[in-house]
């Protein structure tokens, strides 16, 4: 008789287990210290937040980062801001599941080249993921980014939804966000770097996607809610996300349908690649039709609003005309 | 009783062996194909055991919605002319399950009281009403057979929850001070072995099907009911065991029971099908052709003196066997239930139909009109389990009660994936001539056709609308054009217009500012210069008219892949919703 009591005792023991499993997760307790974002920034940052580094011409993407980060950060480059040992995330635009040509996302060559000079630099590991706005695999395997990367010896992965921990927006600057849920990673990298690629956006508040709409891909939740003032929104998300380094990949520039993209007629060549400390600053550049082939009428810098905002709270410049470019 | 223990029929142990390697095949063809995997290469592979059964060929066949890759289930017709119901006892993988719970939960139970032979003529009658039903075009054939419920219990329930029990021990394991189980998540997340809910656009979803829970009580009742008998379910209720066995009828592979019986009833008790059943209470005892399953436990387990032998020929039983089907009666009053029942569903059907606010989203590739899908869909949920965002799942009755789980979109969950099974490389090339529908790469009966992805965003699953009272810009003055930002047509259906609208900061302003407003305004207007003061007073008045993005549905260019319906901030129903497809937008 012994038996099926031992059985059932290990039944309801098995369910017990199992009920705890499924019930427990709920808030992560986030790394020691609360949740935080901090990668280092630039040591040059404050000073430089109004330098930027330009490259353009040439076909070769991946010359066009070494060229620029070489521009804004002399002959040392990359290893200005990498130290030996250090974990660097980077977060490419890998939003939609369009393929390089479509200019939706950033080129391959671009990721692969920064993730080699990272490596050069001494970096432990180099991450690159976004959360992306497609279909995750999807996305990372038709941008071409996730083979690229890889290759150039990068880790690539798919956020886990328990990794996003609940970043409290506390600092003054930031005016409408509260809080947000922020990809562990992001927050933990000891160097950050947000690579954005130029593309119009629907958005009337945005008109076009640059680094600052960039960094929504370290989000989680209902990120459909935060188009609403979505000018503010990015204005405080920057405020709390500030990436070591920012880079604008203009190699092509999607002029219309974006920012999802998908048809050829849709992009013009753009061979140029920018950076600098600020994201503010970058997107001052890359928004200016000046600068970049937009559509002609579609906008004027004035009309991208989370630049201004961005400047307001002293995270870079607004002004093109104290921007100052290094080519 | 006490013997000697004899050693197993060489065929015993081959058979445990082939069950469990049928069982692994089937579900690891099932985690292979699961969730966006691409298949479009062999996808014979994903359809293997639902091709392959006859129940669907003939129900198919029977509901006028034949393919030829059903005809692999000749394969399994050939094996059971010669050993009937073999396939029960060595490939189902259902049967196998049983075997399986059986063992772990009720190997020393003693059922010996419970042998009773009149349950299991329901079978028959089932199979009867159910090919009956599927000539009045009701493919209901799939609620009962036993690979559909399999594939319907472990695809559509058991795996993602599975899944998502390991996950969330994993996490739960970690958060209580576990680094290693942290590292195992991600380990196992990089290496792409969790079911991927990190594709999905919306938070923190997890990937989970309407109906699951019910799949799960129902594939526990299935296998708990041994606690009755063993194989409950095969003995007394399955269809396609009832054809198998009806279609070895005349084999001359089977048990037989020699005149060394002692009428011990050991078979009859021990028998997982209740194959053998004394006739007349009198010595000896009678195998039963149709139910046996070939699991070859008999001969050397169960009989103390040899009596039963599994084979061709000698020795000859000494008695005929029992007649277990049911007469002409039973059989012709099945078929009469159901020749009423089927005009009734349809009649259910089309009335639930009419009713429009049913949204009816059926899968790209979904014969029509939906009485024809109805008719091919065997409910076996492999569409479900293959598509990559978790938007299909199985309906209510809401299509008919007949149309019982059948998949059916349910947008705020997932969307019709734009790429879903193409690749990059085809895109690359502009090769675009493969099957873009995983949910058509995977359907076993051809009621999701595989569409190219021209075809696929050619093809209408509805139409988009707008709910003007919840959409944020329309209902609220909100900025909001989520939908437009990722509508993923490359000219997108979803466009705006900046317009004036009613600024809700005005409103809430009290009467005499209103005024104020509205007498510096009209100064302005009429081209009086303001001074400062008046300047600042006025830019510090929240205006009444504001320009706001609102969206509007290019409703040529819309799929209905609902994209929009799934991204919509909206909590709740969304501010923008794919209702039923309508005649007139028809390509």
């Amino acid at each position: 008789m012994s038996n099926p009591l031992k059985r059932r005792g290990f039944l309801k023991g098995a369910g017990a287990a199992l009920v705890a499993a499924v019930a427990l997760p709920g808030c992560s307790p986030g790394p020691e210290g609360g949740v935080k974002f901090r990668a280092r920034p630039h040591p040059m940052a404050e000073p430089w937040k109004h330098r930027l580094g330009l490259a353009q011409g040439g076909d070769d993407p991946g010359r066009r980062v070494r060229v620029a980060i070489e521009k804004l950060c002399g002959a040392e480059g990359v290893r200005t801001f990498v130290k030996p040992g250090d974990g660097v995330v980077i977060k490419p635009n890998i939003g939609w599941a369009q393929v390089p040509e479509m200019g939706a996302t950033v080129d391959p060559a671009v990721v692969s080249t920064l993730v080699q000079l990272c490596r050069e630099a001494g970096a432990k590991t180099v991450k690159v993921f976004d959360n992306t706005v497609g279909t995750t695999s999807k996305c990372y395997e038709f941008s071409g980014i996730e083979k690229a990367a890889k290759a150039a010896g990068a880790e690539v992965f798919l956020c886990a939804p328990h990794r996003f921990l609940m970043l409290k927006f506390d600092d003054p600057r930031a005016k409408r966000v509260a809080e947000w849920p922020i990809y562990e990673d992001a927050l933990t990298a000891d160097v950050f770097i947000n690579v954005a690629c130029a593309k119009v956006h629907n958005h009337p508040q945005a008109k076009v996607t640059l680094c600052m709409k960039n960094l929504m891909g370290v989000q989680g939740g209902d990120r459909g809610k935060f188009h609403q003032d979505i000018s503010q929104n990015l204005a405080d998300l920057n405020v709390m996300i500030r990436p070591t380094l920012n880079i604008l990949d203009a190699t092509r520039v999607m002029i219309a349908g974006g920012p999802s993209g998908g048809r050829r007629d849709q992009i013009v060549a753009g061979r140029t690649l920018v950076c600098g400390t600020s994201a503010v600053t970058v997107d001052c550049w890359g928004a200016d039709p000046k600068n970049l082939p937009w559509p002609k009428g579609h906008h004027d810098l004035a009309a991208v609003g989370c630049i201004a905002l961005g400047a307001a709270a002293g995270l870079g410049v607004a002004d093109p005309s104290k921007i100052e470019v290094s080519a | 009783m006490a013997r000697p223990k004899k050693p197993r029929h060489p065929l015993h142990g081959l058979r445990i062996v082939v069950q469990l390697a049928f069982l692994a095949l089937f579900l690891a063809l099932l985690v292979m194909t699961a969730l966006g995997t691409p298949v479009a290469a062999r996808p014979w592979l994903a359809q293997l055991f639902l091709i392959t059964d006859p129940l669907v060929l003939v129900g198919m066949a029977l509901a006028g919605a034949f393919t030829a890759a059903l005809l692999a289930g000749l394969v399994v017709v050939a094996l059971s002319l010669l050993a009937p119901r073999a396939y029960c006892g060595w490939i189902c993988p259902l049967g196998t399950t049983m075997d399986i719970v059986d063992k772990l939960l009720f190997r020393k139970r003693d059922r010996s009281a419970n042998v009773g032979p009149r349950l299991r003529q329901v079978k028959y009658g089932l199979l009867v009403a159910l090919l009956v039903l599927a000539v009045f075009r009701l493919g209901v054939v799939g609620l009962f057979d036993p690979v559909c419920i399999a594939t319907r219990s472990y695809g559509v329930a058991l795996y993602p929850i599975a899944d998502h029990a390991v996950k969330a021990g994993l996490v739960a394991a970690e958060e209580s001070g576990l680094r290693s189980a942290g590292r195992a998540y991600d380990w196992a997340a990089r290496a792409r072995l969790f079911i991927r809910d990190t594709d999905f656009k919306k938070g923190d979803t997890h990937v989970a099907y309407l109906w699951s829970f019910v799949f799960t009580a129902l594939l526990a009742g299935i296998v708990l009911a041994q606690a009755y008998q063993k194989r409950f379910w095969c003995r007394n209720l399955c269809p396609l065991g009832a054809l198998l066995g009806l279609l070895g009828s005349a084999s001359p592979l089977r048990p037989r029971v020699s005149q060394k019986c002692i009428a011990c009833g050991a078979c009859r008790k021990r028998c997982k099908t209740g194959a053998f059943q004394p006739k007349d209470n009198d010595k000896p005892y009678a195998s039963v052709v149709q139910e046996c399953v070939f699991c070859y436990a008999c001969e050397r387990d169960f009989c103390p003196v040899d009596a039963i032998h599994i084979g061709a020929g000698s020795p000859t039983p000494v008695r005929p066997e029992p007649q277990v089907c049911p007469g002409r009666r039973a059989f012709l009053g099945a078929a009469a239930a159901s020749v009423i029942l089927g005009p009734a569903l349809l009649l259910d059907q089309r009335t639930r139909q009419k009713d429009e606010t049913n949204p009816m989203l059926r899968p790209p590739g979904a014969l029509q009109p939906d009485a024809e899908f109805q008719a091919a869909c065997i409910r076996c949920g492999a569409c479900m389990r293959a598509c990559p965002t978790n938007a299909l799942h199985p309906s209510g009755v809401e299509n008919g009660i007949g149309g019982l789980w059948t998949p059916t979109f349910v947008f705020n969950i997932g969307y019709c994936d734009y790429y879903c099974n193409v690749r990059k490389e085809d895109v690359e090339s502009g090769r675009l001539d493969r099957p873009a529908n995983l949910c058509g790469v995977v359907c076993p009966t051809g009621a999701i056709g595989k569409l190219t992805h021209p075809q696929k965003i050619a093809r209408k699953i509805g139409t988009a609308v707008f709910d003007k009272s919840r959409c944020l810009p329309w209902a609220r003055g909100e900025e909001c054009l989520t939908c437009e930002e990722q509508c993923p047509l490359g000219e997108k259906a979803i466009s705006h217009e900046t317009e004036e609208v009613a600024n809700l900061d005005w409103l809430k302003m009290p009467q005499p500012k209103r005024n104020r407003y509205e007498e510096l305004d009209t100064k302005r207007r009429g081209g009086a210069t303001l001074t400062a003061d008046e300047k600042a007073e006025l830019a510090a008045l929240p205006p009444k008219r504001r320009k706001l993005g609102l969206p509007y549905v290019l409703r040529d260019r819309c799929t209905g892949c609902g994209t929009c319906e799934n991204v919509c901030p909206v909590d709740g129903a969304g501010g923008i919703r794919v209702e039923r497809l309508q005649t007139r937008d028809v390509k």
